[in-house]
């Protein structure tokens, strides 16, 4: 094993050795500097793999023979070796991104950068305190040095500013060190740290100094103004450097300081951390450009870690782990955003359109994103579920509040970024290619990826990327360059397959399920024929979504579960993205989804108590009165994929925005997820109460009025797809319902409604798809007539609307007819009234729907329209005919759930002998209806046929018209506007009251940030007083107060 | 209850009764109208002669599929409604083919109809039916509700959803009607009723004078016969559900005919009396008049 000295002494060397060569030998000068590095590289890798895998122990080096305190020692250990490793290869990295500037620069440049790369090294391996002052000194030098390499003319200010602050920080750091010495005698840490309690005691002013030194060193907000300038104007390697390896030190010397501190300092930095996690990704909310929104992401990324560290005395074993996670995830993908910003030549966050039709620099980017906002399976994903299970079980809940606020801004603005790549107008300015460059940008993808995988194998709860379902979903990564057919056939054939295999397994309730995502989204997947091309970035997204769904409804532990759940909400949002106009609603649905599934984590958190293997059946054991939290918790997350009233606003645009085939997907089958995650919470917990409320009869509540003010949305809308959408959330609304009922029935209606709503609306969504390709527009008011022309899409639609309404004969009947003897049972009567006032609206807009756009008058600009593509025509006729056989045997798929539900609820069961359906309030006999029906109907028209046989077709005005003959169509269908008497009536009920507090919300949010961030002025001078004040508030709040 | 091929005929029996007895009915009660309104009115026999003749008139026309079979489904809607609900208490003969299904196969059953003929009448193109349909069905939401309350209410009450077990709990003397048991339930489902017969101050909808019939405008000949015949049938159904739920039902005949007959008449003495609502009037009306009665039903129940 290489000593790791020799780190530092090639560093070092080598840039003293540069100072001998002549400026006109470059290329010799570069090449040694990449070799210095690449061997710097390599002595840190092989520590890395001895000590975690070769199982060598921790190294002490001593530089003088002695030992400590009377010469300084180094130390090599698993997080030194990982995070020299991660210095030096960012600075490989660096260098070779940096090309072209060095061989301007000369080899001057080159050593600076080794200088730079060895004093990180020298801060993360030193164990003297004085030693890290001196390397915390070559790194402000050659920091200096570095921030000039820019073309930007502001870096030369910032450079400046920078010196000022850093020269603030060192005094600080010296005193603090001078008077530490003065009180312990020592000036090795490991010393002063078994002396730490004699420092405290009479010197805390002294360790304050060092300790709020080093903090100052990580540009903790708000005493960061300095550090912004530099991220924004330095050159984009640097500025990666700065964030991901300088970041990575500083954090590593506050660890080493809190050695010292003991744990009376860790909530000091973890309110500093906190404050800083929060401040800078609020003021990050405000920003339009990249590298500034970069600076703040870091400046919030190392306050986490901070704020991680501050978490030293509960953390444990995990510390490590988490902390690690953390702060790898965000050194990587931060150096990779930087770098592609390297890339890009506009600054306005806009400006990055230029990735598009660059699908590998997409993947980049989002891999980046991931890893940053820590989505599965990156290693932050990891980090954070072991750190909130370990904040909630030691009550830190507070703190746990404000970590999962503060990632939900980051998230926010981050996918808000994407949002703008991959939708905004694209510039006309292309992507500086430069091989050398992109090769680098990809080279902290695979480190990304490659830490993904580290991390999963050392997570006690399973790799994620060893399970299949998502290796199936991003193996369409590799396949990207087939044509749509080939991939479209290879994922039906995935998710068949995935049924086939799990079908011995799953219970009846599963089985309902898993029929639905995964038969139901082949079936779904069929109408993706008809799309040509290649279509980039569909295929994994929508097998991703796929994944987590056919994950999540065998997932036994939370962890699974949450994993499956995160999956197949990022999934679903790069799907829905992928509409035309449907940035900001997918921007819409990522947020509150998010927010949702943050609500899941702490409720699971809450609930294991720290237990890392926390069963989903263990729910139950949850006493009481920390059951009811984690019971709303969950149910919240639950409700908000369901779009329940309240949390609803991004339902409407993310489902009419969408694709034609991704629409139904997304509400057909992705609904269903929280109906999922509502069966298995209410089958574990039960009825809670908090306060004396039961939350079942307010969960009661809320899917009454999700039913009604859904269906009185849908009938005002005049967009087609939006219309269903509404419906949706109405239609949920009435399962929530039915599961909050809490009884037999109720909740096999629930499950009645997952099969019938993901027949009807799927088909409906892929025929008003159908039709809006062809007529090219969604507005209802603009079709008409198409019934002659589109006759198939029409039945589609017709067995649709009959089957949503509940009419019998067919299946909607079924779900009606369980809903009143479920009603029958039910503790509560007063939700009722709303729900059966909601059940007539949906006549309203179902009859709009299809009269509008099939009948009443044909448009002149209509006439030659075709019958919509056949491949979208295929699944609707599949759907009609499940509709029917549904409708006629009920039985077939719920009579096992019905004996399956037993075991919850053992009364009110249905019986299913011979032909009728029987309850213990009523009966049922769906053939013998459909066998009347169909009979009386068959007789009264064979009746008109006889009489009316020849009954001649008429043109299109050929009727009575008040004396006159209309003659356009335009002025003669009725169609916009269409229940104005009702808008007249109940209109008040549909004031966006929900949408407008969260836009109040969103809004207070980005005043907030946009008032305070003039604070940072630009000014040096005020950024050392910033400093000083910080420093000065820091130490009244802890030391003074 | 099982099927047996002998009730096709019953069933076609009671249809043939039914029939006839509505077409006197209506006749009679647009009569009374008239003579309220001192006019003569029609022969009791018009619906008779009005049926035959346009059945007969050969010269017809179509405006499309859908056109063509709006009729049809309004008939079956109506002949369903009736024959899904057993019309004379205790007799097996005319329990129809109410063993299919119970109280709430029949609710949702009336909607089949109205769907259908609404469908129908937008094929025609007409803005008069579109515009008469956005009307009915208006109208139809908030009617519905207090109805719904009070089957709801009396599904309570009798724990069971069998109209043949609501009627036999309330035979052995008319104190046990749902009507004294059960009163606001009886009294908002009146009002219900009110909204559901086509008879002012709910009849905007078919408007005579604004607009020339509203959803039926189109349609002529034969196509108006069957919706004629169902005009005379739907009533009577949706009556002999109001008798069987709140006003004991009827062991026989002559019981059935009076009880239909008064059950009818209300909505004909407020139909004289009072002038008509514009839609939006009407359903402010039945959530501020009716809703709190049907919640009262649930509550007290």
């Amino acid at each position: 094993m290489v000593n790791a000295i020799f780190i530092i002494a090639t560093g070092l060397g080598t840039a003293f050795l540069l100072g001998l060569l002549k400026d006109e030998w470059r290329t010799a000068a570069y090449g040694i500097t990449l070799a210095a590095l690449a061997l710097m590289s390599w002595i840190a890798a092989s520590w890395v793999a001895a000590l975690a895998w070769g199982g060598a122990a921790t190294v002490d080096i001593f530089t003088a023979g002695t030992e400590p305190p009377f010469a300084i020692n180094l130390r090599m250990g698993l997080p030194e070796a990982v995070l020299t490793l991660l210095v030096n290869l960012a600075s490989l990295l660096a260098a070779v991104y940096l090309r072209d500037t060095m061989f301007k620069q000369g080899r001057r440049a080159m050593a600076v950068l080794l200088i730079f790369a060895m004093a990180l090294c020298g801060i993360i391996l030193t164990r003297d305190l004085f030693n890290l002052f001196v390397f915390f000194e070559l790194t402000v030098i050659s920091t200096g040095g570095l921030i000039l390499l820019s073309r930007d003319k502001r870096a030369l200010g910032a450079g400046f500013k920078y010196l000022i602050a850093s020269q603030v920080i060192s005094i600080l750091l010296l005193v603090g060190i001078i008077f530490s010495y003065h009180a312990t005698g020592t000036l090795n840490i490991d010393g002063m740290a078994s002396m730490s309690a004699q420092l405290l005691q009479g010197g805390s002013l002294a360790f304050f100094l060092m300790f709020i030194a080093i903090v100052a060193e990580l540009k903790p907000f708000p005493a960061n103004g300095w550090a912004l300038d530099i991220y924004e104007s330095a050159h984009p390697a640097f500025s990666a450097m700065l964030s991901a390896a300088a970041g990575s030190a500083a954090l590593f010397a506050v660890d080493k300081l809190l050695l010292i501190g003991g744990t009376q300092w860790l909530p000091v930095a973890t309110a500093i951390g906190i404050v800083s996690f929060i401040g800078a990704n609020l003021f990050a909310l405000a920003q339009n450009v990249d590298r500034r929104t970069l600076g703040y992401s870091s400046i919030a990324q190392i306050g986490l870690v901070l704020t991680v560290l501050g978490q030293r005395d509960i953390l444990g074993d995990s510390y490590l782990y988490i902390a690690g996670g953390i702060l790898l995830a965000h050194a990587i993908s931060k150096a990779g955003l930087y770098w592609l910003s390297g890339l890009v030549e506009g600054r306005e966050l806009t400006a990055w359109t230029a990735l598009r039709g660059r699908p590998l620099l997409i993947f980049a980017f989002v891999t980046f994103l991931a890893l940053l906002i820590g989505l599965p399976p990156f290693p932050g994903f990891y980090a954070k579920w072991d750190l909130i299970h370990t904040l909630a079980a030691q009550d830190r809940i507070m703190l746990l509040t404000l970590i999962l606020f503060g990632a939900l801004i980051e998230a926010g603005y981050l996918f808000r970024w994407f949002g703008y790549v991959i939708k905004r107008e694209q510039t006309t300015e292309r992507v500086a290619c430069t091989p050398h460059k992109v090769a680098v940008v990809y080279g902290a993808v695979i480190a990304g990826w490659t830490a993904a995988y580290l991390w999963g194998n050392l997570s006690p709860h399973g790799n994620l990327l060893h399970t299949l379902p998502l290796l199936f979903a991003l193996g369409f990564l590799l396949l990207e360059w087939l044509p749509v057919w080939i991939k479209n056939t290879i994922a039906i054939i995935g998710l068949v397959a995935w049924f086939i295999l799990g079908f011995p397994d799953y219970d009846p309730l599963q089985l309902i399920f898993a029929a639905v995502i995964l038969i139901g989204g082949a079936l779904i997947l069929l109408s993706s024929y008809h799309v040509q091309g290649r279509r980039i970035g569909f295929y994994p997204s929508a097998m991703l979504m796929y994944a987590g769904l056919a994950m999540l409804i065998t997932a036994d532990d939370s962890f699974s579960f949450f994993a499956a759940w995160e999956s197949l909400t990022v999934g679903s949002y790069f799907l829905i993205l992928r509409g035309k106009h449907s940035e900001p609603h997918a921007l819409s649905y990522i947020i509150f989804s998010l927010g949702g599934a943050f609500l899941i984590l702490a409720g699971f958190a809450l609930a294991s108590q720290g237990v890392m293997d926390f069963q989903l059946q263990a729910l139950g054991q949850v006493t009481e009165p920390l059951s009811a939290w984690v019971f709303m918790l969950l149910a919240i997350g639950f409700m908000t994929k369901t779009a329940a009233i309240g949390v609803h606003i991004w339902l409407p645009g993310a489902h009419a925005e969408a694709e034609t085939d991704v629409s139904p997907m997304v509400s057909g089958i992705l609904l269903k997820a929280g109906l999922f995650g509502l069966f298995m919470l209410l089958m574990n917990m039960g009825k809670q109460q908090l306060y004396g409320i039961e939350l079942t009869h307010v969960m009661l509540w809320i899917g009454a009025l999700s039913a009604l003010l859904g269906n009185l949305m849908a009938i005002f809308q005049e967009d087609a797809k939006r219309l269903l959408a509404y419906s949706s959330i109405g239609q949920m609304g009435y399962a929530l319902f039915g599961l909050a009922m809490m009884n037999h029935l109720g909740w096999l209606m629930a499950l009645m409604f997952v099969i019938n709503h993901y027949i009807y609306k799927s088909m409906l969504f892929l025929s008003v798809g159908g039709i809006a390709k062809r007529t090219g527009t969604r507005e209802m008011y603009r079709m008409g007539g198409l019934i002659t022309l589109m006759p198939l899409s029409f039945i589609a639609v017709l067995i649709g609307i009959i089957a949503v309404s509940g009419v019998p004969p067919l299946s909607g009947f079924g779900g009606r007819w369980i809903f009143y003897n479920a009603i029958m049972t039910a503790d509560h009567r007063l939700p009722m009234i709303i729900i059966f006032l909601a059940g007539p609206i949906a006549f309203l807009y179902l009859f709009r729907l299809i009269h509008t756009i099939f009948l009443g008058q044909l448009k002149d600009e209509h006439r030659r329209l075709k019958e919509a593509p056949f491949w979208l025509i295929l699944p609707q006729m599949i759907y009609v005919a499940c509709l029917l056989i549904f409708a006629v045997v009920p039985g077939m798929a719920l009579r096992h759930v019905d004996s399956y539900l037993n075991q919850f609820f053992p009364n009110h069961g249905l019986n299913w002998e011979g032909l009728t359906i029987t309850s213990s309030f009523g009966y049922w006999s769906p053939i013998s209806i459909m066998l009347v029906i169909g009979t009386i109907f068959a007789t009264v028209l064979a009746w008109l046929l006889f009489v009316n046989r020849k009954a001649q077709k008429v043109k299109q005005f050929n009727m009575v018209f008040a004396a006159e003959r209309p003659y356009r169509p335009e002025t003669t269908h009725y169609a916009w506007n269409f229940f104005a008497p009702y808008r007249k009536a109940l209109g008040f009920l549909t004031q966006p009251l929900v949408t407008r507090f969260w836009e109040a919300l969103t809004d207070l949010l980005h005043s907030l940030a946009e008032l305070l961030r003039r604070f940072y002025c630009g000014n040096g001078q005020t950024y050392a007083i910033h400093l000083l004040g910080f420093v000065v508030v820091v130490y009244l709040l802890k030391v003074g107060l | 209850m099982e099927f047996e091929w002998i009730k096709i005929p019953y069933s076609l029996l009671t249809l043939f009764i039914v029939i006839n007895f509505g077409l006197l009915l209506t006749a009679l009660i647009q009569k009374i109208g008239a003579r309220v309104g001192r006019r003569h009115g029609i022969p009791i026999y018009q619906n008779y002669i009005d049926l035959i003749k346009n059945y007969a008139i050969r010269s017809s026309i179509t405006h499309g599929f859908m056109f063509y079979l709006g009729p049809v489904f309004r008939l079956s809607g109506g002949v369903g409604l009736l024959l899904f609900v057993p019309t004379i208490y205790g007799s097996e003969m005319f329990s129809n083919l109410s063993f299919a299904g119970d109280l709430i196969l029949a609710l949702y059953f009336v909607f089949f109809g109205a769907l259908g003929m609404a469908l129908g009448a937008g094929e025609s193109g007409h803005p008069h039916a579109a515009i008469g349909v956005s009307r009915g069905l208006s109208q139809m939401t908030a009617a519905e509700l207090p109805f719904a309350l009070a089957v709801f209410s009396v599904a309570l009450q009798y724990q069971t959803l069998s109209v043949t077990d609501i009627v036999a709990a309330q035979q052995g003397g008319v104190l046990n009607w749902t009507l004294f048991t059960n009163p606001f339930a009886v009294t908002a489902a009146m009002f219900s009723f009110l909204g559901s017969m086509m008879r002012p101050p709910f009849d905007v909808v078919l408007a005579p004078q604004e607009i020339p019939i509203g959803p039926p405008t189109e349609y002529h000949s034969s196509y108006l016969a069957l919706m004629q015949t169902n005009r005379v049938i739907f009533p009577v159904a949706k009556i002999v559900i109001y008798m069987n739920l709140f006003f004991g039902g009827a062991a026989s005949w002559p019981v059935f005919f009076l009880k239909v007959f008064l059950i009818y008449m209300v909505s004909v003495f407020v139909g004289v009396a009072f002038p008509r609502f514009r839609v939006e009037q009407s359903i402010r009306w039945f959530l501020i008049w009716a809703m709190p009665l049907g919640i009262l039903a649930i509550v007290l129940v």
